[in-house]
């Protein structure tokens, strides 16, 4: 025992108050009247907030109790195998279904070869010419009105460089640039930063893909290197195309789902 | 020099409490509510700051914590490497880097975000950019709940760390397990350590001070050493070798000499010189304990040479690892000593602080900063002035007092009691009290003894007696017969005469009833003070005042005509004469009556205790059909609704039978154009 703990002395020399565990167990067997009273008495948030914590609580209760139950159990192997010993002409009968499984490539190109893929989000709101552009005046007297700034995240290429004002119609701010998305890959269920490659396609038309916005539901090409993903040729694929799964404008990040 | 004092870090908060902490804060100090019609701008700096506020206050928190941790390579290098055995430094210093990146990011994370913010261009959309802005920052943050309950932990340990100065004079003991360090720590110092017949009783470094030499010393106990490599040593072990290592101070190896602890001599004496390399630079003791067991003369001869060889090998280091054994001579690093019968352990304690002192001063003495001192200081020392010699003047009496004394041989001649022997003598210290009016300088010593009054600023209380007190009593007592001896013949003559005369008799009784009058009046002016609303007087003057003056002074028999005359010329308006206005009523006894005739029916309740007291029993029973039992309840009701209402009443307010405008301006009677028709209608 450390040289400052006096709590902990003072309990070791002269033991603790000779009700303690009397208290100990009142204060146990009151707590969740207590308890029930709380929840009975927070109002708004508070309540909200806890009724989730005790939502959880009972959760991992009822989870815990349900694994001691089935340790209890008994149950067969499930992975499918027969436990005894099985005649020849079965014994293939279990891997043909899973060998059936047809070549990833080969989907894509399928898909690719009909121009559209099965996305993930299959329809996404359409967004008005007056929501995605912001008309700025110009001219001497403010008066003009022929420019337009994008109110929404757009990608740029690294060797962009802005048109002269007199001709710039489309103005892409700087504060709403982006060139890293959190992509998810679908099958590992990892999550990666990767960066942006360019915008293949944006669903409220071609103009907006090639101006490179990218709201929900946009088509953008990313940087796999990382991931190490490998062609069956067995090179390393570079570049793979993900959907924008969120509003990148309101949530100041893009998240997107790899498609495979 | 820093004091070596953790107790002040701040409690480091779990993710989640710390989450709410910041969140909360940042809803408490910033506004909350967005108003209808607010321009954009207005509600992107609304968010802005919502977010810049939660990321300056994780910022703060975060700097907080990580400003409080020490450094390990700042702090004194005992306390750095007591922190890497107690807490493992690369954990220590990763959790306190994961801290500071997650501040970073906070920090860029709020920039990105307000840099975002300034485009927003409606309401949801900044409200999602902040929501989304604390919900990262808040994400980030409870990715550092391990580090953060490290770290806690760390805290919570440190702060209970025993308060070692690395720099003070310190003693320190080490040695196997149970050789009986701790009962030398307990003898030595008041920490009042734990002593158990078992290894390992001390798990950790403790500390204690004693004084010696008017001096702050610290005595440090150590948990006991194996004979092992460093790598195989424990965290326990690791305590005491990291003490040993960094601090300047008079080390005593303790040696079990009974072998009680479950160690040979032999392997007492191989420990002692596997850490030798420790105490380099120390002054060393080797301290040979449990003498009561067995004595150091009981050993066998091998044994003798091994307790022998230690004590030379020490010698030899203290002396800064020269070969010089025998130059010092007397003063041996062997010393022995019994913590059971406490024998020989203040001979080790002064001995050892006698060495660490003198290797302290000569430590100093070596350094550079020395000659800095050394500049300053200056010891004079006087030069005779001729070579006469100056002996002391002792008196003749005095020198045959002490001729005398010596002759008689030496102590025996002393009379006096001392004090130390009166008070052996009166049951020791404690119980004696000492005289202390003995030796009281006084005219007659007869007065030592007398009761004296307290003395408060200089006086007491015989600073206060006149001294001719008596006579001025005497002569009080005397007027005082004299006065009343006079009042006594008045009285005689006055007591003749007890009938009043017939006249004298009506007007007692004029005067009795007026007397009355006045009372009930002003009862009754009372009772209705309590609950009606007074009139201020200015407003009353005009109309009441020629009223008032007749009835008093008219009432005391004095013609009042003159008086109204002159109060009516003065209060006169100006111009015509209005007939009505001029005499206010003829009858100013109305009132008067009023008061004095039939008693009010009681509706009010009233201050006065006459109103209350003992007239429910003779009242008709309260009519039926009111919920009212008796009239005592009665009573009770017509007061608790007084009592109701009495503030409103007093103040004037508008009451419930009060004539109310609900609104004085109705909003359709007034806003828009009037048409063409009438004015009260739009």
């Amino acid at each position: 025992m450390p040289q400052n703990e006096h709590i902990e002395l003072h309990r070791k020399r002269h033991g603790r108050q000779l009700n303690y565990e009397e208290k100990k167990r009142k204060k146990e067997a009151r707590e969740v009247h207590k308890r029930s009273e709380y929840a009975r008495k927070a109002l708004g948030l508070k309540g909200k907030l806890f009724a989730k914590k005790r939502h959880q609580e009972k959760a991992l209760l009822k989870k815990t109790i349900a694994m001691h139950e089935e340790k209890e159990q008994k149950h067969k192997a499930d992975d499918g195998a027969p436990q005894n010993a099985v005649p020849a002409y079965l014994l293939e009968r279990d891997q043909v279904d899973r060998a059936k499984v047809l070549s990833n490539t080969i989907k894509q190109k399928r898909k690719e070869k009909a121009g559209k893929w099965e996305v993930p989000l299959p329809k996404v709101r359409p967004v008005a010419e007056d929501e995605m552009f912001k008309v700025l005046k110009s001219g001497k007297r403010m008066k003009k009105s022929w420019k337009r700034m994008i109110t929404k995240v757009t990608f740029v290429g690294p060797g962009f460089t802005r048109k002269p004002p007199k001709y710039e119609r489309f103005i892409r701010p700087t504060g709403l640039r982006m060139n890293k998305a959190h992509v998810t890959h679908p099958e590992l269920k990892a999550t990666f930063c990767l960066d942006v490659l360019g915008v293949k396609k944006n669903p409220n038309g071609a103009m907006y893909s090639s101006l490179g916005v990218i709201t929900k539901g946009t088509i953008i090409e990313v940087n796999v290197s990382e991931l190490g993903l490998v062609t069956p040729g067995g090179k390393v694929v570079w570049g793979k195309y993900a959907q924008v799964t969120n509003n990148p404008e309101n949530d100041g990040c893009i998240n997107a789902v790899l498609l495979v | 020099m820093p004091a070596y004092n953790f107790k002040s870090m701040q409690v480091v908060p779990p993710a989640k409490d710390f989450i709410d902490i910041v969140l909360s804060k940042t809803q408490r100090q910033t506004p909350t509510v967005v108003h209808n019609g607010w321009a954009i701008q207005r509600i992107r700096q609304f968010y802005m700051r919502k977010v810049k506020f939660t990321a300056q206050s994780w910022n703060e928190k975060l700097t907080q914590i990580l400003d409080d941790f020490p450094k390990v390579e700042d702090i004194h290098p005992f306390y750095s490497d007591l922190l890497n055995v107690l807490y493992d430094k690369d954990h220590y210093k990763l959790a306190l880097g994961q801290l500071n990146t997650a501040r970073n990011l906070i920090d860029k994370l709020s920039q990105d975000y307000v840099r975002l913010l300034k485009y927003g261009d409606s309401l949801y959309r900044c409200k999602e950019l902040k929501r989304a802005a604390m919900g990262r920052m808040c994400t980030l943050m409870k990715g550092q709940d391990a580090s953060l309950k490290y770290l806690e932990q760390v805290r919570q340990h440190m702060s209970r760390l025993p308060g070692i100065d690395p720099n003070a004079r310190s003693l320190l003991l080490c040695g196997y397990p149970n050789v009986g360090k701790s009962s030398m720590m307990n003898i030595l110092t008041r920490a009042d350590v734990e002593v158990q017949p078992y290894a390992f009783t001390t798990k950790s470094l403790y500390v204690g001070h004693m004084d010696y030499r008017y001096m702050r010393w610290q005595v440090l106990d150590t948990p006991g050493i194996l004979d092992r490599p460093l790598e195989e040593r424990n965290t326990i072990e690791m305590q005491s070798i990291t003490a040993l290592a960094h601090l300047r101070c008079a080390v005593l190896y303790l040696v079990d000499v009974s072998e009680q602890c479950g160690y040979s001599l032999a392997q007492q004496a191989a420990l002692f010189h596997s850490i030798k390399p420790l105490f380099a630079n120390k002054p060393l003791l080797v301290v040979v304990n449990k003498t009561d067991v067995r004595p150091l003369e009981a050993l066998t001869p091998e044994e003798q040479a091994l307790v022998q060889g230690m004590a030379e090998e020490a010698q030899r280091i203290s002396n800064g690892g020269a070969g010089a054994a025998g130059a010092e001579g007397e003063a041996s690093s062997l010393l022995t000593m019994s913590t059971l019968t406490e024998e020989g352990v203040m001979a080790v304690k002064q001995t050892a602080c006698d060495r660490l002192l003198s290797f302290r001063v000569e430590l100093k003495v070596a350094g550079k900063r020395i000659a800095d001192v050394l500049n300053r200081m200056h010891v004079a020392q006087p030069k005779n002035r001729d070579p006469n010699a100056r002996p002391p003047v002792i008196p003749p009496s005095v020198a045959a007092a002490r001729a005398a004394a010596a002759a008689a041989g030496g102590k025996a001649q002393r009379t006096r009691k001392l004090e130390k022997e009166l008070q052996e003598e009166g049951g020791g210290a404690g119980v004696y009290s000492a005289d202390l009016r003995k030796h009281y300088d006084l005219k007659d010593p007869a007065w030592r003894y007398d009761i004296m009054p307290e003395i408060i600023d200089g006086h007491n209380v015989a600073d206060f007696i006149d001294p001719d007190i008596d006579a001025k009593l005497a002569e009080l007592e005397r007027e005082e017969e004299q006065m009343e001896a006079a009042h006594q013949a008045e009285m005689a003559g006055v007591m003749d005469t007890d009938e009043l005369t017939e006249e004298q008799a009506a007007d007692l009784a004029a005067i009795r009833a007026r007397k009355k009058q006045i009372v009930a009046g002003h009862r009754l002016k009372k009772a209705s003070a309590s609950n009606r609303p007074v009139m201020p007087a200015k407003h009353n003057a005009g109309k009441l005042q020629a009223a008032k003056l007749r009835a008093q002074l008219g009432g005391m028999g004095i013609d009042t005509s003159a008086a109204e005359a002159r109060l009516r010329e003065r209060s006169q308006s100006r111009g015509r004469k209005r007939s009505r206005s001029e005499a206010p009523g003829g009858d100013g006894d109305a009132e008067m009556a009023d008061a004095e005739g039939t008693t009010p029916k009681r509706i009010h309740s009233s201050k006065s205790r006459a109103m209350s007291r003992g007239r429910s029993a003779s009242l008709a029973a309260p009519s039926p059909g009111r919920g009212i039992k008796d009239a005592g309840m009665a009573n009770k009701a017509v007061k608790l609704a007084d009592k109701a209402q009495r503030k409103m009443n007093k103040m004037a307010k508008v009451g419930e039978a009060d004539r109310v405008i609900q609104s004085k301006m109705p909003k359709h009677l007034f806003s828009g154009k009037r048409g063409k028709g009438k004015t009260d209608r739009r």
